[in-house]
């Protein structure tokens, strides 16, 4: 198709075309096309089908408001193709349909829609329910739009998050959002301007009319060079606003090209102040299939001819609501469309400046007229109107019917910010009764359309805007600016001519196919708002977010019920208000991923590293499952485990023996210089949050280490439950600073003296004691002679940096007692062999101190009362039937369970396995169990069940004593030869 | 919801770098002399009240610091001890 000639309302370059594919066939478009522009432009007119009916649908608006243009580009699903810039070699498609989108084999449900009736999958595909897998396999097949490719390669999108300052944020960015962001910035505050066009200029953008002596689209090009040229605004154009929430947060998200650093980039913004200035969209006129490609919307036809130069028909017909249709007729017919016949709504209130200009070109003129029905299989051949009351019909043929009822404020930011709307006679919209604090609103969202006052709002709104940030407005004069901003025209409720019959295809919603005869067999259900309606009969839940239906659905009740204009009421409008990327909510992905100083001395080939919370950490060294070289290497020679990720702290000043009594459940005032105290922290509920030593290593000053897991929340937590008392204090965290090595086994002394010539004999540093050593000529070390693995081990903590050297020095050193570097895993074999528990996975949030059997940690005579936890425990020491902790010996016959698998009893569940693991040490398969009381009973049989996927499966095990390994506990006591 | 809290070290901030407290209800009773409902009633029933009241947040992304902000629960919004939206 020919473009039209060049004129400056154009924002196309004609001297660069792109190419793209429409169903795998080439077109041509031009740079600063729109995908559906460049369709409409190449002669496409069915753009998609519709949900649920299959109905042809094509070009309506031209700002994304409803399904009908939403194509699949790429092979991403659902864009919208009215807002997305064409680029070259982009390969677009159309959606929902079966065959070609042309002659679509489930055309037939067109038919259909008497077993359709609103609300039918929620009534009639329930009875019987076996019936429902079998239904919803068909209805997946034909109704819905976008196909999810799951092929598609996602990380070849960029996203990116931006968190922007500024103290005022105007949302739009027509004349009265430039004149809101002018007047705050030249105020001296930061303000951010976001479009959801690529250009400013609103609805200024494409009228030539003339206002003042000066074009309008004129005088859009002269206030953006202002808005662009002012340095303390900063625009972001192509950005849909998503949300206005509590404490003005704004969250948008802006869709970038191939020269930008992303696809889609998120946005928030915190500002002082809001200036809504969203404008309005138009509201369809709702007449006898009114989606027929080839009916669109005023600003749709008139924006194709003056943005993109394209003639939107060969023959039109109008049906308006409004002077801003009126002088569209007169534009386009400016523009050489053949005009046929504009029908008006409205009886009176036209503009007659526009009125004398139409009849100079005798095109006919009806006012109190309203479109009754367009006829067209593909595309419409011929429309009927006749007036409101359905008198004096007539019919004309068309390619083109360009029908509106008038406009509508777009709503959504005030909405999700919390402003009350109500129904306003005069305008007939919703409009804010009351509005957030230090959120203003201005232009068309206010009912306004005269371009002075439209401008005049926009600064007041802005100077109001700059007051709550925090700028002196003393010297302007408000009220004079107030006084300026007259009354907007008067605009009609009509919601469709009362012969219109059932509405069997007069839509509603075009996302869902909602139509006036759904709107009423959901009010025949007994639905009187159109809050409930919405969803019953799925109106405004699609893509389009209201922005079709959400004004006329309230007024299609008010018509069929015939109630008065205060009953009605807006649906609610909710975030996210356009429809955003998940890929762009998750922004960069900030999965913190950390490594401790030895990863590279513990990457070798073999090396399994796995995730354990924001650490990656060594879980094998081979890929033998059971882990028996790493085992053995424990229980017989020497091993060494990287566990820098323990939670190490500090904690000084006169008052730290007091925050350690507070949260720990032991008597720390116990705790000495030289020795270390196994104790746990509890919450309120008595359950276990945390376990770690304790050590004094000063006047006041004490070294604690905790679970890797609590780390993060340690400090947090200890000053929480001091915060009433202002006690003097200081932690400092050291899990970052400080590397830490578990050397284990029962040849590690010698090991260690290799490496030190300080003394670490047994009479120095016996079991559960601390010292600071020099590691030969490198580094001194605190050493801590603890016994998670139930071995002889000493857990070196050192500076972060020294990392990889002390893990090699300690490898070379321990080379010829086959020293062995473990990973998780082996730790997790021998520590469960031992009986020590990790928290988290032989506790559940309930589990407490006495479950656990670790009873003997609890200071019951603390005589300060104030133990976190304390009296918790001593009200559960008093019930029955609480969950313990257990060890269990599982029948070897019966193969191995999983980690959780369930304990029951007289198909009762009675608990869960925790960890179980083969033990070669023991040659037994043993667990640790959290059962309910009467089965925690020294051999007692248990059973256990399992069911991963593979078939059920059964186990039987016997309760017994733990720990399994040394009970005694002498290796840990190793006093060595001396 | 999404609001702010002033945080006595660092200022307005926004609320991801925060982490919630609970409600102020002073420093608790004597633990000894609790009968268990009574323990239960302070450390788990909270009043939940629609509309201001003093609540504990912690600047867990900033400084750490523990303190008291007044709010209104039912619009979410830092307020004064009065009520007034600051």
């Amino acid at each position: 198709m020919t473009r039209l000639p060049q004129s400056d309302t154009q924002k196309i370059d004609r001297n660069s075309s792109l190419s793209f594919t429409w169903q795998g066939r080439s077109f041509e478009g031009l740079a600063g096309d729109s995908v559906a522009s460049a369709l409409y432009a190449s002669g496409i007119r069915i753009f998609g089908r519709s949900l649920k009916y299959h109905r042809p649908r094509g070009l309506y608006s031209l700002d994304g408001e409803s399904a009908n243009t939403l194509v699949n580009i790429n092979g991403q699903c659902n864009v919208r193709s009215e807002t997305t810039l064409l680029e070259s070699g982009v390969r677009v498609k159309a959606q929902n349909y079966r065959g070609s989108v042309e002659k679509d084999q489930f055309s037939f449900l067109n038919l259909l829609d008497g077993f359709m009736p609103a609300g039918f999958f929620y009534r009639s595909l329930h009875k019987p329910y076996s019936l429902w897998p079998l239904a919803s396999k068909f209805i997946r097949k034909m109704a819905g739009t976008g196909v999810l490719d799951t092929s598609d390669n996602w990380e070849d999108k960029k996203f990116t998050e931006i968190y922007p300052n500024a103290d005022v944020c105007v949302i739009g960015g027509g004349p009265a959002g430039m004149k809101a962001a002018l007047a705050a910035a030249d105020c001296g505050l930061r303000v951010i301007l976001l479009e959801i066009r690529s250009w400013l200029g609103g609805n200024y953008d494409w009228r030539v009319r003339r206002y003042e002596g000066e074009s309008l689209h004129l005088r859009a090009q002269k206030l953006s060079s202002l808005v662009e040229a002012h340095k303390n605004i900063w625009i972001f154009r192509q950005t849909a606003v998503i949300d206005l929430s509590g404490s003005n947060q704004v969250t948008a998200f802006q869709t970038g090209s191939r020269d930008t650093a992303y696809d889609q980039r998120y946005i928030h913004v915190r500002p002082k102040s809001v200036v809504v200035a969203t404008g309005a969209i138009e509201r369809p006129m709702i007449f006898e299939q009114n989606e027929l490609p080839g009916i669109m919307q005023v600003g749709c036809a008139w924006r194709l001819a003056r943005t993109y130069g394209i003639m939107p028909g060969k023959r039109a017909v109008f049906c308006v609501g409004d002077d801003l249709g009126l002088e569209a007729a007169n534009d386009l017919s400016n523009l050489g469309l053949d005009v046929k016949t504009i029908a008006d709504l409205r009886t009176e209130g036209h503009d007659p400046e526009l009125v004398r200009a139409i009849e100079k070109k005798g095109i006919p003129f009806l006012t109190g007229t309203i479109a009754l029905s367009a006829r067209g299989r593909k595309q419409i051949s011929s429309v009927t109107f006749s007036s409101i009351d359905g008198s004096n019909p007539q019919t004309l043929e068309c390619d083109l019917l360009v029908a509106s009822a008038g406009l509508t404020p777009v709503t959504g930011p005030l909405n999700a910010a919390g402003a009350k709307m109500k129904f306003d006679e005069h305008t007939c919209f919703f409009l804010p009764e009351s509005m957030p604090p230090k959120v203003h609103a201005a232009g068309r969202i206010m009912g306004m359309n005269d371009p002075v006052v439209l401008e005049n709002q926009g600064r007041l709104a802005g100077l109001r805007a700059a007051t709550d940030a925090g700028a002196d407005i003393s010297d302007f004069d408000l009220e004079a600016l107030q006084a300026k901003i007259t009354r907007p025209a008067k605009g009609n409720k009509i919601a469709f001519s009362s012969k219109l019959g059932m509405g069997r295809k007069s839509f509603v919603c075009f996302d869902e196919d909602g139509t006036v005869k759904s709107v009423r067999q959901s009010m025949d259900q007994g639905f009187d708002k159109p809050e409930l309606i919405k969803r019953f009969g799925g109106f405004g839940l699609g893509p389009g977010q209201s922005g079709i239906p959400g004004h006329n659905l309230p007024l299609v009740m008010s018509d069929l019920e015939k109630y008065s204009s205060q009953n009605i009421s807006p649906t609610n409008i909710r975030s996210p208000l356009v429809p955003i990327l998940m890929g762009t909510v998750n922004g960069h992905g900030h999965i913190l991923k950390k490594y401790t100083p030895m990863k590279d001395p513990q990457t070798t080939a073999d090396t399994e590293f796995i995730r354990t919370g924001s650490w990656m950490r060594a879980n094998r060294f081979s890929d033998d499952l059971d882990c028996v070289k790493e085992v053995r290497a424990v229980r017989n020679n020497a091993a060494i485990m990287d566990v820098s990720t323990l939670g190490k702290f500090k904690i000084f000043g006169p008052d730290s023996l007091k925050a350690l009594q507070r949260v720990y459940i032991s008597d720390m005032g116990r705790v000495v210089p030289d020795r270390l105290k196994y104790s746990a922290m509890l919450n309120t509920s008595g359950a276990l949050v945390d376990d770690g030593v304790v050590t004094k290593t000063g006047e006041n000053e004490y070294y604690l280490t905790t679970s890797s897991a609590w780390a993060s929340q340690a400090e947090s937590w200890i000053r929480y439950h001091t915060r009433f008392e202002n006690l003097d204090f200081h932690m400092v965290n050291l899990t970052d600073t400080l590397a830490a090595i578990n050397l284990a086994g029962p040849r590690s002394r010698e090991v260690l003296n290799k490496i030190t010539d300080d003394d670490i004999s047994d009479s120095v540093l016996p079991y559960m004691g601390y010292k600071e050593i020099q590691l030969g000529d490198m580094v001194q070390a605190r050493v801590l002679r603890v016994g998670f693995l139930g071995e002889l081990s000493y857990e070196l903590h050192f500076p972060a940096s020294y990392g990889s050297a002390i893990w090699e020095r300690l490898l070379t050193a321990g080379a010829g007692y086959d020293i062995q570097p473990i990973g998780l895993e082996a730790q997790n074999i021998c520590r469960m062999e031992k009986g020590h528990i990790i928290i988290g996975l032989e506790t559940e949030q309930n589990t407490n101190l006495l479950d656990l059997g670790l009873g003997f940690l609890w200071d019951q005579n603390d005589e300060t009362n104030q133990k976190t936890g304390s009296p918790a425990l001593g009200f559960s020491q008093k019930k029955n039937g609480r969950t313990k902790l257990v060890g269990l010996e599982i029948n070897p016959n019966d193969g191995i369970p999983g980690d959780g698998a369930i304990v029951y009893q007289d198909n009762t569940i009675m608990g869960h396995v925790c960890t179980v693991r083969n033990s070669i040490t023991l040659d037994k398969v043993l667990a640790m169990a959290l059962v309910k009381e009467p089965l925690a009973v020294k051999g007692k049989t248990i059973h256990i069940y399992q069911n991963e996927g593979q078939g059920e499966k059964r186990f039987t095990a016997t309760v017994v004593p733990m720990p399994f390994y040394d009970p005694q506990g002498l290796r840990l006591k190793d006093k060595g030869e001396a | 919801m999404s609001f702010t809290i002033t945080c006595p070290v660092c200022g307005k901030r926004d609320l991801g770098e925060f982490r919630f407290g609970n409600e102020n209800q002073g420093p608790g009773k004597d633990q000894s002399q609790l009968s268990h409902g009574e323990y239960m009633d302070q450390e788990i029933m909270h009043r939940t009240k629609p509309g201001v009241q003093e609540e504990w947040w912690c600047h867990d992304s900033g400084c750490g610091t523990w303190f008291t902000v007044f709010r209104n629960t039912l619009t979410g919004r830092e307020t004064n001890e009065k009520g007034v939206e600051i």
